[in-house]
């Protein structure tokens, strides 16, 4: 584990803690690198929409995670439950153990979700956490008392120090559990109540559940919050509280795992605070800007950038380059142009007006190009997309990058294209003519390709998928993605030099 | 109220008229600029190192002098300039802190005129003009 950097607080957890983040299907494999590269992560294991890992990073740290939805501390993953031929009661039973089962596990990670909150924040706990309310004396007490030791704390102090004060943080909230009476026998999940009862260190608490594949059939969410929520009250004597919760628990029942979480932040990652208003999921648009490879004074144009999102985050990310926007919509520009006024980066990223298919740019003058390639009626299959790969092949530089997102349609299109045997000129500036060629000897940065006879079936797959898309761009990558109700492709392509091509034999 | 953002000297030394028919003659574009304006940023030298080389040296001498802020700076490019920081402030300078908020971008060629509104150069061509 690295040490902290300097101005930021010293790690409350040395050792580290366990994580969970929700992420958007297909970006498993981005988040699982950014949690290594950004957070020194370790044991990092990936399932459909979730990754996990160990970290001891800081808040700060960990809420820079850009293709993240969610972050949640992991309070439990275990095998899915057992539902089959069983009564309803017994998996009932089995759910409240999630609870029952091992208190310590969730009394200790309250104790690490609050201080990470505490220590991070540098604030009075009141201060901390606005929309918390009081929920009694003892707590702020207890949580007093946490701060005072601190405070006695010395910078480089051991591990021991830290520990010591977890166990003593745990040791009162035992004293606290065994001592009170007043666990309600009804659940009270529809409190009216506005005022907070006080009672001695309580915590409020809503449980959001999540439910699919055999679990969900059986079971309505609601059933399966109320028994987490029950047990919790009987528990730890916490009270819910459906509107504003100081403490929120995910639960996430499916075939696959039984996971149980509490969120770190209240506001998802994916929601940035420098982006008033995005145009495309952020997370996605990160991960296009990751793929590109954008180096130190490299020109990167987005030129079909709408309201701005991917230049944004990639700006944000590599401030090191010049970013060029471009559009044909006056109301997208004027939003753009809102986007990096509030997002602070005016001076990094520039607008215009002009359109993809006919760019007032120099021949090879633009290192990285990346895009969201429209959807919809307003852009036609096949003439249009041949003109703007045209185009965008000609600015480009030579080993330069280019990153698209593409709909379905669009993909299948420019993959039957690729496969298929056409032959056409271009009658544009007669110093282009697009063949599908044979690609031999692609050098790629961590991979060397091997000559490739075409007669191997074996290895004819690949070597279709490296032969030229358009002229002298290849296709590198190729990512399907999820954008909530549809699904798109991120698509990688490098411009190779002309020496690089062979002509079909 | 912050002031607008424009086009940099940077960019503009990437620009180029694609009015039909005009080809290499298109650049560079000649600025008339009405509204300036001058804003510090930054300086990185690798930027600036790695920008150099991109640039139309003459043609970018040529844009910062016509909007007054040639800033001392060589009209042709000497060797070793990656060491010089003096000569690379000056160029950072004159390629990220001088903008034109508003003005025109003109063809030398054709002529046709591009304008730049609060900030935002204008650079769409109708159907006749256009090469495709």
């Amino acid at each position: 584990p690295s040490p902290p950097s300097p101005g930021e607080p010293p790690s409350p957890l040395p050792a580290g803690a366990r994580y969970f983040c929700t992420v958007g299907r297909g970006l498993e494999p981005f988040l699982t690198r950014e949690v290594g590269a950004r957070l020194a992560a370790t044991e990092v294991e990936y399932v459909s929409g979730k990754v996990f890992f160990t970290t001891n990073c800081g808040l700060t740290m960990l809420k820079q995670l850009k293709s993240a939805e969610r972050l949640f501390l992991l309070l439990k993953k275990q095998p899915p439950l057992f539902i089959s031929s069983r009564s309803k009661g017994k998996v009932f039973n089995e759910i409240q153990r999630l609870v029952t089962g091992d208190p310590l596990c969730w009394v200790r990670a309250v104790s690490i979700w609050r201080s990470l909150l505490e220590l991070e924040e540098n604030l009075p706990p009141e201060v901390a956490k606005p929309s918390k309310r009081k929920t009694g004396e003892n707590e702020n007490i207890i949580t007093k008392k946490l701060k005072i030791e601190q405070t006695r704390v010395m910078p480089g102090d051991t591990e021991c120090q830290l520990q010591k004060q977890k166990n003593d943080k745990i040791e009162e909230h035992k004293d606290l559990t065994t001592e009170k009476e007043n666990f309600q026998e009804e659940k009270s999940e529809n409190d009216g109540e506005k005022e907070v009862e006080h009672h001695q260190g309580k915590l409020t608490f809503r449980v959001s559940c999540r439910c699919s594949g055999t679990i969900a059939k059986t079971f309505t969410t609601e059933e399966v919050g109320r028994v987490i929520g029950i047990a919790l009250i009987k528990q730890f004597g916490w009270k819910a509280d459906l509107r504003n919760p100081s403490l929120e628990i995910f639960i996430h029942l499916n075939d696959i795992y039984s996971v149980v979480g509490i969120p770190v932040f209240r506001l998802p990652l994916a929601s940035r605070d420098y982006i008033k208003v995005a145009g495309l999921r952020s997370t996605i648009a990160w991960t296009i800007a990751s793929l590109a490879e954008i180096n130190v004074g490299a020109v990167v144009l987005d030129p079909m950038c709408g309201l701005g999102t991917i230049l944004l985050e990639a700006a944000k990310e590599w401030p090191n380059a010049s970013y060029l926007g471009a559009d044909v919509s006056d109301s997208q520009l004027l939003g753009a142009c809102d986007n990096l006024k509030s997002a602070g980066l005016m001076d990094r990223i520039e607008l215009f007006k002009f359109c993809v298919t006919e760019l007032p740019l120099h021949s090879e003058s633009v290192d990285v190009i990346i895009s969201d390639v429209p959807f919809g009626k307003k852009f036609k299959l096949g003439k249009d997309i041949k003109s703007i790969l045209h185009e965008m092949e000609r600015v480009l530089c030579v080993g330069g990058t280019i990153v698209l997102l593409l709909s379905e349609d669009l993909h299948k299109y420019l993959q039957d294209y690729k496969e298929s045997n056409i032959t056409w000129n271009s009658s544009k500036d007669n110093t282009n003519e697009f063949k599908i060629v044979k690609y031999v000897n692609a050098e790629e940065k961590n991979r060397i390709q091997e000559n490739v006879s075409p007669s191997f079936q074996d290895d004819r797959q690949e070597w279709l998928d490296k032969r030229p898309l358009f002229g002298t761009l290849v296709q590198m990558e190729c990512h399907k993605v999820s954008l909530g109700r549809t699904e798109a492709f991120i698509s990688k392509y490098k411009k190779i030099h002309d020496s690089e091509l062979q002509q079909p034999s | 109220m912050r002031a607008q953002a424009g086009m940099k000297l940077l960019t503009h030394n990437l620009l180029s008229s694609h009015v039909r028919g005009v080809g290499p003659r298109g650049f560079p574009l000649r600025i008339q600029a009405t509204e300036i304006r001058v804003s510090p940023v930054d300086f990185n030298p690798d930027f600036v190192t790695r920008m150099i080389p991109k640039m139309e040296w003459t043609a970018l001498v040529e844009a910062a002098e016509s909007l007054g802020h040639l800033s001392e700076l060589p009209r042709q490019l000497k060797e070793g300039y990656e060491k010089d920081e003096d000569f690379l402030r000056k160029v950072h300078h004159v390629l990220l802190e001088v903008e034109v908020v508003e003005g025109t971008l003109q063809c030398p060629e054709s002529g046709r005129l591009f304008p730049i509104s609060r900030g935002i150069p204008n650079m769409l061509l109708s159907d006749d003009e256009a090469t495709s």
